[in-house]
């Protein structure tokens, strides 16, 4: 394992509703939420949409396929001047839910895929960045 | 929300009382370095009173958005204050870029309530010059999620260009009718006075452009500019003693499909949420696609009008691609589309100009050629009569509606 420069990019906004989102992550287990009936839906709150039922947890496989991507050529911040261009994509859970990521090469979490190998409909899995010591950041990469 | 409802007439009762847009303005638009966000919007109210022929004291409405440069969480009355006004009725609208439309409709409700007779609309910004890092920040992150898209380095441009290239994906959509949207654009923007690109384009300069986010070139994205606009809503019976000919509001109408990008369900769930307002608004009208003579359609992105020509009816579903290409959209086409340019070469102050634009064509007053110290020329569609216009705010989350009307709604 390579070492990786010290991580400049975004961090996610904390919130107590759902830190057993991040919490699971941080240990590479990835959860997503459900209403009362068991459906799963994104993003993570503490009510689910539509119901405001109380928000319970369920494993997910991390198994996914791309619904729709764009390559960004320019980043939202003086944190991604001089990266190569990065692939944020919508993922279709295979548990039903759409989730936005970005589309990496390999289990590292980085470098980006070339935007050559990405298409819309393609399978996908899930790798996870140690990002900070606190923060694990969700990837997804080409499956098998 | 199904069609209808509520009930339309109501809509139709309250625009029966000849609901209208008797004045408007618009300053230079462009890098604006010497003028302020309050300075700007007081230029324009002087210029729009007296294309009225009103004084300020005949105001007694303010309708204002919000300034990306001047925080104020009361931005009507803050701007009242600057300008010495004591309006009865103020309210500051911010839904994106579906305020402008989203304006005309809250001055018609204080004015079908007794709150106002006489509302002044009016948005602009030094949002080019005058921003800091922290508002452009802050403008950036407006439109993602903090913890599950922001993180992921999403931009305002690729998450229209998430749901663009989708479209592009289940419509079988070439990169040319994107460019196709642009090029005819610029065509309008060359005969616009206040234009901030007056250069012409071809698609394929368009697709030689530099890449910002897939399908994105950078001709494809709106502008960032300085500039303000304004109108003025009243009612018939309070316009018959103004300078100009009013242009009647004869439809409104709002749709709402997500809030954040990941949250949208499908292409034709965006595309019928965002086209419900338009629906609704010709709707309330009494009128079909068919029957406008011109659209001034909200522009973000050169995707962001084929959607909404689709959501609105005027193409199926996939269609209005080809429609742009075979040319319906230019100045002689079929229905001409941002005939002063739109947010991607005139400037971008969400939806105003298009209502500024929309209002002046009904007035036969889109002749720019005696602006020659501008360079202006002629973009008005010869007896326009009916004219849609809307805008879109977030990533075609929110948008507001209007159809405007050179005649008087008939009876509800």
């Amino acid at each position: 394992m390579s070492e990786k420069p010290a991580y400049t990019k975004p961090l996610p906004d904390l919130r107590p509703e759902d830190a057993t989102f991040w919490e699971a992550l941080k240990e590479h287990r990835f959860i997503i939420p459900c209403d009362d009936a068991g459906k799963p839906f994104w993003y993570p709150r503490k009510y689910a949409p539509g119901t405001l039922s109380e928000t319970s947890w369920m494993d997910a496989s991390g198994n996914g396929t791309v619904y729709t991507y764009s390559t960004h050529f320019i980043g939202p911040s003086k944190a991604y001047k001089g990266d190569p261009p990065h692939i944020v994509a919508l993922i279709d859970l295979d548990e039903g839910p759409r989730m936005m990521s970005i589309l990496v090469k390999d289990e590292e979490g980085y470098p980006s895929l070339d935007p050559e190998d990405v298409k819309i409909g393609m399978k996908v899995k899930i790798v996870f960045d140690d990002v900070t010591d606190e923060i694990t950041m969700p990837r997804f990469t080409p499956a098998g | 929300m199904a069609e209808g409802t509520p009930d339309v007439k109501e809509a139709r009762r309250m625009l029966a009382k000849g609901i209208c847009i008797a004045g408007v303005g618009e300053t230079e638009q462009g890098i604006i370095s010497d003028r302020g966000s309050f300075e700007l919007l007081a230029e324009v109210t002087r210029t729009t009173l007296d294309d009225a022929g009103l004084e300020l004291k005949d105001v007694d409405g303010i309708v204002t958005a919000f300034s990306f440069v001047e925080s104020t969480l009361m931005h009507s009355t803050t701007l009242a204050d600057y300008m010495g006004m004591k309006p009865g009725y103020f309210a500051s609208v911010a839904v994106g870029g579906a305020t402008a439309p989203l304006m005309a409709v809250q001055a018609a409700l204080a004015i079908d309530a007794g709150l106002a007779e006489t509302v002044l609309c009016v948005r602009g910004d030094n949002t080019r010059s005058g921003i800091s890092s922290s508002g452009m920040i802050a403008m950036a992150r407006e439109m993602s999620h903090g913890a599950y898209e922001a993180p992921f380095g999403l931009t305002t441009i690729g998450g229209y260009g998430l749901l663009a290239q989708r479209y592009m994906y289940e419509h079988d959509i070439p990169q040319e009718a994107l460019a196709a949207v642009v090029a005819t654009q610029s065509e309008h923007a060359a005969l616009k006075w206040n234009a901030m690109l007056r250069n012409v384009v071809s698609v394929e300069d368009v697709m030689a452009d530099r890449w910002i986010a897939t399908p994105f070139h950078a001709m494809d994205c709106s502008l960032v500019s300085d500039g303000a606009a304004a109108f003025i809503v009243t009612t018939a019976e309070r316009a018959k003693n103004m300078k100009k000919k009013p242009v009647y509001i004869t439809g409104i109408g709002e749709g709402f499909s997500h809030q954040y990008i990941s949250q949208a369900t499908s292409v034709a769930s965006v595309r019928d949420g965002l086209g419900r307002a338009g629906r609704r608004a010709m709707e309330v009208a009494g009128i079909t696609p068919q029957d406008l003579d011109v659209a001034e359609i909200y522009d973000s992105f050169s995707f962001t009008p084929l959607i909404a020509l689709e959501g609105f009816g005027v193409c199926g579903p996939g269609e209005a691609g080809d429609w742009v290409l075979e040319g319906n959209a230019k100045l002689g086409g079929k229905l001409p589309m941002n005939t002063h340019g739109g947010l991607i070469r005139q400037a971008h102050l969400g939806a105003m100009h298009h209502i500024v634009e929309a209002v002046l064509q009904l007035r036969g007053e889109a002749d720019d050629s005696a602006k020659t110290e501008y360079n202006g020329g002629n973009h008005q569609v010869p007896d326009a009569k009916l004219a849609i216009t809307n805008g879109s705010g977030g990533i075609l989350a929110a948008t507001s509606a209007l159809v405007l009307s050179s005649e008087p709604p008939s009876a509800a």
